[in-house]
Protein backbone atom coordinates (compact mmCIF):
# COMPACT_ATOMS: atom_id res chain seq x y z
CA UNK A 1 0.00 0.00 0.00
CA UNK A 2 1.64 3.13 -0.91
CA UNK A 3 1.82 6.25 1.96
CA UNK A 4 1.81 9.57 1.61
CA UNK A 5 5.01 10.26 1.36
CA UNK A 6 5.83 7.94 -1.56
CA UNK A 7 2.78 10.11 -3.26
CA UNK A 8 4.65 13.06 -2.16
CA UNK A 9 7.95 12.02 -3.89
CA UNK A 10 6.16 10.79 -6.93
CA UNK A 11 4.84 14.06 -7.49
CA UNK A 12 7.62 16.57 -6.85
CA UNK A 13 9.71 14.21 -8.99
CA UNK A 14 6.56 15.03 -11.82
CA UNK A 15 6.97 18.98 -10.58
CA UNK A 16 10.92 18.51 -11.61
CA UNK A 17 10.51 17.16 -14.75
CA UNK A 18 8.94 20.98 -15.42
CA UNK A 19 12.78 22.18 -15.14
CA UNK A 20 14.08 20.31 -17.96
CA UNK A 21 12.23 22.55 -20.15
CA UNK A 22 14.70 24.57 -19.74
CA UNK A 23 17.81 23.15 -20.74
CA UNK A 24 17.62 23.57 -24.71
CA UNK A 25 18.14 27.17 -24.04
CA UNK A 26 21.68 25.59 -22.78
CA UNK A 27 22.61 25.13 -26.03
CA UNK A 28 20.33 27.46 -28.03
CA UNK A 29 18.81 30.71 -28.22
CA UNK A 30 15.41 29.98 -29.61
CA UNK A 31 13.56 26.99 -29.96
CA UNK A 32 11.47 26.73 -32.67
CA UNK A 33 7.53 26.69 -32.63
CA UNK A 34 7.39 23.48 -34.73
CA UNK A 35 9.66 21.91 -31.77
CA UNK A 36 7.17 23.30 -29.20
CA UNK A 37 4.83 21.77 -31.17
CA UNK A 38 6.11 18.24 -31.47
CA UNK A 39 6.61 18.78 -27.67
CA UNK A 40 2.78 19.53 -27.48
CA UNK A 41 2.27 16.25 -29.78
CA UNK A 42 4.07 13.62 -27.65
CA UNK A 43 2.54 15.44 -24.25
CA UNK A 44 -0.55 14.70 -26.13
CA UNK A 45 -0.51 10.90 -26.79
CA UNK A 46 1.22 10.43 -23.48
CA UNK A 47 -2.09 12.47 -21.68
CA UNK A 48 -4.43 10.70 -23.59
CA UNK A 49 -3.07 7.18 -23.43
CA UNK A 50 -2.92 7.72 -19.48
CA UNK A 51 -6.28 8.83 -19.10
CA UNK A 52 -7.55 5.66 -21.03
CA UNK A 53 -5.92 3.91 -18.28
CA UNK A 54 -7.73 5.75 -15.83
CA UNK A 55 -10.71 5.61 -17.32
CA UNK A 56 -10.49 1.58 -17.27
CA UNK A 57 -9.71 1.46 -14.09
CA UNK A 58 -12.36 3.80 -12.87
CA UNK A 59 -15.29 1.96 -14.73
CA UNK A 60 -14.38 -1.19 -12.81
CA UNK A 61 -15.70 0.87 -9.80
CA UNK A 62 -19.22 2.51 -11.83
CA UNK A 63 -18.80 3.91 -14.98
CA UNK A 64 -21.49 6.90 -13.67
CA UNK A 65 -19.71 7.82 -10.54
CA UNK A 66 -16.36 7.95 -13.58
CA UNK A 67 -18.19 10.37 -15.78
CA UNK A 68 -19.51 12.27 -13.09
CA UNK A 69 -16.09 12.97 -11.79
CA UNK A 70 -14.94 13.18 -16.13
CA UNK A 71 -17.93 16.04 -15.81
CA UNK A 72 -16.06 18.23 -13.18
CA UNK A 73 -12.74 17.63 -14.67
CA UNK A 74 -13.72 19.36 -17.34
CA UNK A 75 -15.67 22.29 -15.66
CA UNK A 76 -13.07 22.75 -13.71
CA UNK A 77 -10.64 23.21 -16.26
CA UNK A 78 -13.28 25.47 -18.16
CA UNK A 79 -13.40 27.35 -14.75
CA UNK A 80 -9.67 27.83 -14.86
CA UNK A 81 -9.91 29.39 -18.00
CA UNK A 82 -12.30 31.58 -17.80
CA UNK A 83 -10.54 32.97 -14.41
CA UNK A 84 -7.31 33.06 -16.49
CA UNK A 85 -8.89 35.21 -18.95
CA UNK A 86 -10.25 37.75 -16.79
CA UNK A 87 -7.21 38.19 -15.32
CA UNK A 88 -5.50 38.60 -18.43
CA UNK A 89 -7.79 41.15 -19.74
CA UNK A 90 -7.13 43.29 -16.16
CA UNK A 91 -3.53 43.00 -16.67
CA UNK A 92 -3.34 44.26 -20.31
CA UNK A 93 -5.18 47.23 -18.98
CA UNK A 94 -2.84 47.82 -16.36
CA UNK A 95 0.36 46.72 -16.18
CA UNK A 96 3.34 47.05 -18.37
CA UNK A 97 4.41 44.48 -20.99
CA UNK A 98 7.42 42.51 -20.39
CA UNK A 99 6.81 41.71 -16.39
CA UNK A 100 3.13 41.63 -17.17
CA UNK A 101 3.76 39.07 -19.13
CA UNK A 102 6.06 36.46 -17.37
CA UNK A 103 3.81 37.48 -14.34
CA UNK A 104 1.08 36.04 -16.39
CA UNK A 105 2.83 32.88 -17.74
CA UNK A 106 3.82 31.71 -14.10
CA UNK A 107 -0.30 32.27 -12.58
CA UNK A 108 -1.60 30.26 -16.05
CA UNK A 109 1.15 27.37 -15.39
CA UNK A 110 0.67 27.21 -11.23
CA UNK A 111 -2.61 27.27 -12.04
CA UNK A 112 -2.78 24.53 -14.44
CA UNK A 113 -0.78 22.23 -11.97
CA UNK A 114 -3.33 21.91 -9.51
CA UNK A 115 -5.64 19.40 -11.41
CA UNK A 116 -2.33 17.11 -12.70
CA UNK A 117 -1.42 16.77 -8.54
CA UNK A 118 -4.80 15.79 -8.06
CA UNK A 119 -4.62 13.33 -10.99
CA UNK A 120 -1.23 12.03 -9.49
CA UNK A 121 -3.04 11.41 -6.38
CA UNK A 122 -6.10 9.69 -7.06
CA UNK A 123 -4.29 7.26 -9.36
CA UNK A 124 -2.25 5.98 -6.32
CA UNK A 125 -5.72 4.86 -5.14
CA UNK A 126 -6.15 2.92 -7.99
CA UNK A 127 -2.69 1.22 -7.64
CA UNK A 128 0.98 2.12 -7.80
CA UNK A 129 1.58 0.71 -11.42
CA UNK A 130 -1.50 3.31 -12.56
CA UNK A 131 0.16 6.21 -10.78
CA UNK A 132 3.64 5.46 -12.34
CA UNK A 133 1.97 5.63 -15.58
CA UNK A 134 0.16 9.18 -15.11
CA UNK A 135 3.03 10.41 -13.51
CA UNK A 136 5.07 9.77 -16.06
CA UNK A 137 2.39 11.02 -18.70
CA UNK A 138 2.59 14.41 -16.33
CA UNK A 139 6.19 14.80 -16.21
CA UNK A 140 6.70 14.49 -20.32
CA UNK A 141 3.67 17.26 -20.55
CA UNK A 142 5.22 19.39 -17.88
CA UNK A 143 8.75 19.60 -20.32
CA UNK A 144 6.98 21.45 -23.26
CA UNK A 145 5.27 24.04 -19.90
CA UNK A 146 8.63 24.89 -18.53
CA UNK A 147 10.17 25.07 -22.26
CA UNK A 148 7.08 27.81 -22.37
CA UNK A 149 8.28 29.66 -19.13
CA UNK A 150 11.97 29.37 -20.22
CA UNK A 151 10.82 30.78 -23.91
CA UNK A 152 9.42 33.95 -21.78
CA UNK A 153 12.06 34.36 -18.98
CA UNK A 154 15.04 33.57 -20.83
CA UNK A 155 14.99 36.55 -23.58
CA UNK A 156 14.42 38.71 -20.61
CA UNK A 157 18.01 37.64 -18.98
CA UNK A 158 17.20 35.21 -16.73
CA UNK A 159 19.67 32.21 -16.73
CA UNK A 160 18.93 29.02 -17.58
CA UNK A 161 19.42 27.80 -13.89
CA UNK A 162 16.90 30.50 -13.26
CA UNK A 163 14.52 29.47 -15.79
CA UNK A 164 14.44 25.86 -14.47
CA UNK A 165 14.04 26.72 -10.90
CA UNK A 166 10.97 29.21 -12.00
CA UNK A 167 10.02 26.20 -13.95
CA UNK A 168 10.25 23.58 -10.94
CA UNK A 169 7.96 26.37 -8.90
CA UNK A 170 5.45 26.58 -10.92
CA UNK A 171 4.51 23.05 -10.63
CA UNK A 172 4.68 22.62 -7.16
CA UNK A 173 1.09 22.62 -6.79
CA UNK A 174 1.65 19.11 -7.93
CA UNK A 175 3.08 17.77 -4.49
CA UNK A 176 1.13 20.15 -3.09
CA UNK A 177 -2.37 18.75 -3.89
CA UNK A 178 -1.52 15.19 -4.96
CA UNK A 179 -0.90 14.21 -1.43
CA UNK A 180 -4.46 15.27 0.09
CA UNK A 181 -6.45 14.14 -3.28
CA UNK A 182 -4.73 10.70 -2.24
CA UNK A 183 -5.09 10.97 1.50
CA UNK A 184 -8.90 11.87 0.39
CA UNK A 185 -9.54 8.90 -2.10
CA UNK A 186 -7.88 6.62 0.45
CA UNK A 187 -10.42 7.72 3.31
CA UNK A 188 -13.65 8.24 1.48
CA UNK A 189 -13.62 4.45 -0.28
CA UNK A 190 -16.64 5.70 -2.45
CA UNK A 191 -14.67 8.88 -3.80
CA UNK A 192 -12.46 7.02 -6.05
CA UNK A 193 -14.64 6.73 -9.26
CA UNK A 194 -15.50 10.18 -8.74
CA UNK A 195 -11.53 11.19 -8.23
CA UNK A 196 -10.27 9.07 -11.59
CA UNK A 197 -13.45 10.49 -13.27
CA UNK A 198 -12.39 13.69 -12.35
CA UNK A 199 -8.29 13.39 -13.33
CA UNK A 200 -9.25 11.92 -16.96
CA UNK A 201 -11.74 14.60 -17.68
CA UNK A 202 -9.34 17.05 -16.81
CA UNK A 203 -6.28 15.34 -19.04
CA UNK A 204 -8.37 14.65 -21.86
CA UNK A 205 -9.71 18.10 -21.94
CA UNK A 206 -6.90 19.94 -21.61
CA UNK A 207 -4.95 17.74 -23.66
CA UNK A 208 -8.60 18.21 -26.68
CA UNK A 209 -8.66 22.09 -25.99
CA UNK A 210 -5.01 23.31 -25.31
CA UNK A 211 -2.52 20.95 -26.44
CA UNK A 212 -4.15 19.80 -29.52
CA UNK A 213 -5.12 23.49 -31.22
CA UNK A 214 -1.40 24.84 -30.19
CA UNK A 215 0.37 21.48 -31.95
CA UNK A 216 -1.31 22.10 -35.13
CA UNK A 217 -0.46 25.48 -35.67
CA UNK A 218 2.92 25.03 -35.23
CA UNK A 219 2.99 22.06 -37.02
CA UNK A 220 1.84 19.73 -40.17
CA UNK A 221 -1.26 18.38 -38.72
CA UNK A 222 -0.16 14.50 -40.66
CA UNK A 223 3.35 14.73 -38.50
CA UNK A 224 1.56 15.88 -35.36
CA UNK A 225 -0.96 12.83 -35.53
CA UNK A 226 1.32 10.40 -36.44
CA UNK A 227 3.08 11.49 -33.00
CA UNK A 228 0.34 11.94 -30.97
CA UNK A 229 -1.47 8.20 -32.32
CA UNK A 230 2.25 6.26 -31.29
CA UNK A 231 3.08 7.76 -27.82
CA UNK A 232 -0.74 7.17 -27.22
CA UNK A 233 -0.26 3.47 -28.03
CA UNK A 234 2.94 3.42 -26.80
CA UNK A 235 1.18 4.61 -23.29
CA UNK A 236 -1.66 2.28 -23.32
CA UNK A 237 1.01 -1.02 -24.31
CA UNK A 238 3.29 0.28 -21.14
CA UNK A 239 0.68 0.36 -19.11
CA UNK A 240 -0.26 -2.90 -19.95
CA UNK A 241 2.90 -4.23 -19.02
CA UNK A 242 3.49 -2.48 -15.95
CA UNK A 243 -0.18 -3.38 -14.21
CA UNK A 244 1.59 -7.24 -14.71
CA UNK B 1 -29.80 -15.24 -35.90
CA UNK B 2 -26.24 -16.30 -37.42
CA UNK B 3 -23.88 -14.21 -36.02
CA UNK B 4 -22.24 -12.95 -39.35
CA UNK B 5 -25.25 -11.73 -40.37
CA UNK B 6 -26.23 -9.95 -37.51
CA UNK B 7 -23.27 -8.09 -37.61
CA UNK B 8 -24.26 -7.78 -41.68
CA UNK B 9 -27.30 -6.49 -40.00
CA UNK B 10 -25.66 -4.22 -37.37
CA UNK B 11 -23.05 -2.41 -40.09
CA UNK B 12 -26.27 -1.46 -42.15
CA UNK B 13 -28.00 -0.54 -40.21
CA UNK B 14 -25.43 1.98 -38.70
CA UNK B 15 -24.89 2.69 -42.60
CA UNK B 16 -28.78 3.15 -43.08
CA UNK B 17 -28.83 5.30 -40.52
CA UNK B 18 -26.35 8.45 -42.66
CA UNK B 19 -29.71 8.76 -44.26
CA UNK B 20 -30.82 10.66 -41.16
CA UNK B 21 -28.02 13.32 -42.43
CA UNK B 22 -30.40 14.44 -45.05
CA UNK B 23 -32.27 16.43 -42.28
CA UNK B 24 -30.11 19.32 -41.02
CA UNK B 25 -28.27 19.62 -44.94
CA UNK B 26 -32.44 19.74 -45.87
CA UNK B 27 -33.07 22.22 -43.23
CA UNK B 28 -30.22 24.76 -44.06
CA UNK B 29 -28.56 24.31 -47.66
CA UNK B 30 -25.30 25.27 -46.33
CA UNK B 31 -24.92 24.65 -42.76
CA UNK B 32 -22.83 26.79 -40.71
CA UNK B 33 -18.82 26.18 -40.78
CA UNK B 34 -19.33 25.92 -36.61
CA UNK B 35 -22.44 23.28 -37.13
CA UNK B 36 -19.17 21.56 -39.19
CA UNK B 37 -16.88 21.33 -37.09
CA UNK B 38 -19.33 20.71 -34.18
CA UNK B 39 -20.67 17.59 -35.98
CA UNK B 40 -16.77 16.75 -37.03
CA UNK B 41 -16.02 16.73 -33.17
CA UNK B 42 -18.79 14.84 -32.24
CA UNK B 43 -17.68 12.23 -34.79
CA UNK B 44 -13.96 12.33 -33.45
CA UNK B 45 -15.37 11.87 -30.09
CA UNK B 46 -17.15 8.43 -31.03
CA UNK B 47 -14.42 7.44 -33.02
CA UNK B 48 -12.22 7.63 -30.20
CA UNK B 49 -14.61 6.20 -27.25
CA UNK B 50 -14.45 3.16 -29.90
CA UNK B 51 -10.97 3.06 -29.26
CA UNK B 52 -11.16 2.96 -25.57
CA UNK B 53 -13.91 -0.09 -25.69
CA UNK B 54 -11.74 -1.71 -28.11
CA UNK B 55 -9.03 -1.29 -25.80
CA UNK B 56 -10.54 -2.38 -22.68
CA UNK B 57 -12.25 -5.30 -23.83
CA UNK B 58 -8.92 -6.70 -25.88
CA UNK B 59 -5.73 -5.53 -25.17
CA UNK B 60 -5.13 -7.64 -21.99
CA UNK B 61 -3.74 -10.84 -23.43
CA UNK B 62 -1.58 -9.25 -26.31
CA UNK B 63 -0.96 -5.98 -25.73
CA UNK B 64 2.64 -6.31 -27.81
CA UNK B 65 0.62 -8.18 -30.78
CA UNK B 66 -2.06 -4.98 -30.55
CA UNK B 67 1.18 -2.67 -30.37
CA UNK B 68 2.36 -3.97 -33.69
CA UNK B 69 -0.58 -3.73 -35.14
CA UNK B 70 -1.38 -0.48 -34.36
CA UNK B 71 1.61 0.71 -35.19
CA UNK B 72 0.65 -0.94 -38.90
CA UNK B 73 -2.27 0.70 -38.72
CA UNK B 74 -0.88 3.87 -37.60
CA UNK B 75 2.12 3.78 -40.50
CA UNK B 76 -0.46 2.60 -43.72
CA UNK B 77 -2.35 5.36 -42.99
CA UNK B 78 -0.10 7.95 -43.19
CA UNK B 79 1.39 5.81 -45.86
CA UNK B 80 -1.44 6.27 -48.26
CA UNK B 81 -2.02 9.95 -47.21
CA UNK B 82 0.94 10.89 -47.92
CA UNK B 83 1.50 8.75 -51.21
CA UNK B 84 -2.36 10.27 -52.55
CA UNK B 85 -1.05 13.59 -51.66
CA UNK B 86 -3.70 14.31 -49.34
CA UNK B 87 -2.12 14.76 -45.93
CA UNK B 88 -3.01 18.90 -46.27
CA UNK B 89 -6.11 17.99 -47.93
CA UNK B 90 -9.01 20.12 -47.04
CA UNK B 91 -11.96 17.86 -46.73
CA UNK B 92 -14.81 20.34 -45.86
CA UNK B 93 -14.44 23.37 -48.46
CA UNK B 94 -17.60 24.80 -49.38
CA UNK B 95 -18.49 25.76 -53.05
CA UNK B 96 -15.02 23.99 -54.43
CA UNK B 97 -16.44 22.78 -58.09
CA UNK B 98 -12.97 21.09 -59.13
CA UNK B 99 -14.24 17.80 -59.96
CA UNK B 100 -10.55 16.00 -58.54
CA UNK B 101 -11.83 17.60 -55.16
CA UNK B 102 -14.92 15.64 -55.71
CA UNK B 103 -12.78 12.36 -56.24
CA UNK B 104 -10.08 13.01 -53.71
CA UNK B 105 -13.42 13.31 -50.91
CA UNK B 106 -14.99 10.47 -51.56
CA UNK B 107 -11.45 8.01 -51.82
CA UNK B 108 -10.86 9.60 -48.51
CA UNK B 109 -13.96 9.01 -46.69
CA UNK B 110 -14.21 5.38 -48.20
CA UNK B 111 -10.20 4.98 -46.96
CA UNK B 112 -11.54 6.53 -43.40
CA UNK B 113 -14.57 4.32 -43.36
CA UNK B 114 -12.83 1.26 -43.61
CA UNK B 115 -11.53 0.70 -40.17
CA UNK B 116 -14.27 1.77 -38.19
CA UNK B 117 -15.75 -1.33 -40.63
CA UNK B 118 -12.70 -3.35 -39.13
CA UNK B 119 -13.70 -2.08 -35.44
CA UNK B 120 -17.21 -3.27 -36.04
CA UNK B 121 -16.31 -6.73 -37.02
CA UNK B 122 -13.66 -7.10 -34.02
CA UNK B 123 -16.00 -5.88 -31.39
CA UNK B 124 -18.32 -8.52 -32.39
CA UNK B 125 -15.67 -11.35 -32.07
CA UNK B 126 -14.47 -10.07 -28.57
CA UNK B 127 -18.31 -9.81 -27.59
CA UNK B 128 -21.71 -9.44 -29.32
CA UNK B 129 -22.93 -6.90 -26.88
CA UNK B 130 -19.71 -4.92 -27.54
CA UNK B 131 -20.46 -5.15 -31.12
CA UNK B 132 -23.94 -3.94 -30.98
CA UNK B 133 -22.21 -0.75 -28.66
CA UNK B 134 -19.96 0.16 -31.18
CA UNK B 135 -22.13 -0.15 -34.16
CA UNK B 136 -24.63 2.24 -32.65
CA UNK B 137 -21.51 4.63 -31.79
CA UNK B 138 -20.58 4.39 -35.24
CA UNK B 139 -24.30 4.58 -36.73
CA UNK B 140 -24.43 7.67 -34.67
CA UNK B 141 -20.75 9.11 -36.25
CA UNK B 142 -21.60 8.72 -39.72
CA UNK B 143 -25.05 10.65 -38.93
CA UNK B 144 -22.49 13.63 -38.29
CA UNK B 145 -20.27 12.68 -40.98
CA UNK B 146 -22.28 12.02 -43.63
CA UNK B 147 -24.23 15.23 -43.08
CA UNK B 148 -20.78 17.08 -43.35
CA UNK B 149 -19.66 15.35 -46.48
CA UNK B 150 -23.05 15.83 -48.35
CA UNK B 151 -22.88 19.67 -47.34
CA UNK B 152 -19.90 19.80 -48.88
CA UNK B 153 -21.17 17.68 -52.16
CA UNK B 154 -24.53 20.02 -52.03
CA UNK B 155 -22.62 23.13 -52.25
CA UNK B 156 -21.19 21.58 -55.72
CA UNK B 157 -24.49 21.90 -56.88
CA UNK B 158 -24.75 18.17 -56.53
CA UNK B 159 -29.59 17.95 -55.57
CA UNK B 160 -29.81 16.99 -52.07
CA UNK B 161 -30.68 13.22 -52.17
CA UNK B 162 -27.69 12.46 -54.45
CA UNK B 163 -25.81 14.17 -52.26
CA UNK B 164 -26.67 12.31 -49.09
CA UNK B 165 -26.50 8.57 -51.31
CA UNK B 166 -23.23 9.45 -52.83
CA UNK B 167 -21.85 10.87 -48.88
CA UNK B 168 -23.67 7.39 -47.61
CA UNK B 169 -22.37 4.93 -50.09
CA UNK B 170 -19.03 5.59 -49.09
CA UNK B 171 -19.73 3.71 -45.73
CA UNK B 172 -20.07 0.58 -48.05
CA UNK B 173 -16.50 -0.51 -46.67
CA UNK B 174 -17.84 -0.29 -43.30
CA UNK B 175 -20.01 -2.93 -44.10
CA UNK B 176 -17.86 -4.68 -46.21
CA UNK B 177 -15.11 -4.84 -43.70
CA UNK B 178 -17.42 -5.45 -40.96
CA UNK B 179 -18.22 -8.59 -42.18
CA UNK B 180 -15.20 -9.44 -43.58
CA UNK B 181 -12.98 -8.98 -40.32
CA UNK B 182 -15.80 -10.85 -38.55
CA UNK B 183 -15.67 -14.09 -40.57
CA UNK B 184 -12.02 -13.90 -40.69
CA UNK B 185 -11.08 -13.45 -37.23
CA UNK B 186 -14.09 -16.13 -35.83
CA UNK B 187 -12.31 -18.64 -38.32
CA UNK B 188 -8.74 -17.62 -37.07
CA UNK B 189 -8.79 -16.18 -33.34
CA UNK B 190 -4.94 -16.06 -33.06
CA UNK B 191 -5.29 -13.04 -35.17
CA UNK B 192 -7.60 -11.13 -33.08
CA UNK B 193 -5.19 -9.24 -31.35
CA UNK B 194 -3.12 -7.60 -34.43
CA UNK B 195 -6.35 -6.79 -36.02
CA UNK B 196 -7.58 -5.07 -32.69
CA UNK B 197 -4.20 -2.98 -32.93
CA UNK B 198 -5.07 -2.37 -36.41
CA UNK B 199 -8.62 -1.00 -35.52
CA UNK B 200 -7.38 1.14 -32.42
CA UNK B 201 -4.29 3.04 -34.35
CA UNK B 202 -6.26 3.40 -37.61
CA UNK B 203 -9.47 4.62 -35.13
CA UNK B 204 -7.25 7.21 -33.36
CA UNK B 205 -5.12 8.39 -36.51
CA UNK B 206 -7.94 9.23 -38.35
CA UNK B 207 -9.25 11.34 -35.46
CA UNK B 208 -6.00 13.22 -34.56
CA UNK B 209 -5.27 13.56 -38.86
CA UNK B 210 -8.20 14.15 -40.59
CA UNK B 211 -11.19 15.29 -38.02
CA UNK B 212 -9.38 17.74 -35.29
CA UNK B 213 -7.53 19.58 -37.68
CA UNK B 214 -10.57 20.73 -39.33
CA UNK B 215 -13.03 21.04 -36.49
CA UNK B 216 -10.65 23.26 -34.36
CA UNK B 217 -10.50 25.73 -37.61
CA UNK B 218 -14.51 25.75 -38.02
CA UNK B 219 -15.78 25.83 -34.61
CA UNK B 220 -12.90 26.92 -32.34
CA UNK B 221 -10.99 25.00 -29.73
CA UNK B 222 -13.74 25.35 -26.40
CA UNK B 223 -16.81 24.58 -28.22
CA UNK B 224 -15.35 21.75 -30.33
CA UNK B 225 -13.29 19.83 -27.10
CA UNK B 226 -16.38 19.92 -25.57
CA UNK B 227 -19.09 18.11 -27.45
CA UNK B 228 -15.63 15.24 -28.36
CA UNK B 229 -15.64 14.61 -24.51
CA UNK B 230 -19.00 14.36 -24.46
CA UNK B 231 -19.82 11.93 -27.10
CA UNK B 232 -16.81 10.15 -25.40
CA UNK B 233 -18.34 9.74 -22.13
CA UNK B 234 -21.28 8.95 -23.27
CA UNK B 235 -19.76 5.95 -24.96
CA UNK B 236 -17.95 4.98 -21.36
CA UNK B 237 -21.06 5.11 -19.97
CA UNK B 238 -22.84 3.38 -22.62
CA UNK B 239 -20.45 0.53 -21.55
CA UNK B 240 -20.86 0.73 -18.30
CA UNK B 241 -24.84 0.45 -18.65
CA UNK B 242 -23.96 -3.16 -21.03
Amino acid sequence: MPDAALVFWYALLTAAATGLGALPFALVRTVSPAGVAWANAVASGLMLGASFGLVAEGTRHGAGETVVGATAGVLFILATQRLLATCQLRWAAAGRGGARRVLLMMVVMTVHSFSEGVAVGVAFGGSVSLAAAIAIAIAVHNVPEGLAISAVLYPRGVGVAGCAAWSVVSSLPQPLMAVPAFLFVEAVAPALPYGIGFAAGAMVFMVLVELLPEAYDQARRAGVALAVCLTLVGMVVFQQYLGR
Amino acid sequence: MHPTLAVLAYASVAMAAAGLAAIPVAFRRRLPASWLGWANGVAAGLMLGGAYLLMAAGLGPAPARAAVGAAAGIGFLYWVHRAAGMQELDLNRLGETAPDYGYQLLLVNMLHTAPEGIAIGVAMVLAPALGLLMASAIAVHNVAEVAVLATVLHSRGLGLGGAVAAAGATRVSQVLLAVTTFAVLSAAPALVGWVLGVAVGALVYLVMAELLPHCYRQAGPTSVALVAILAMGIVVLASGVR
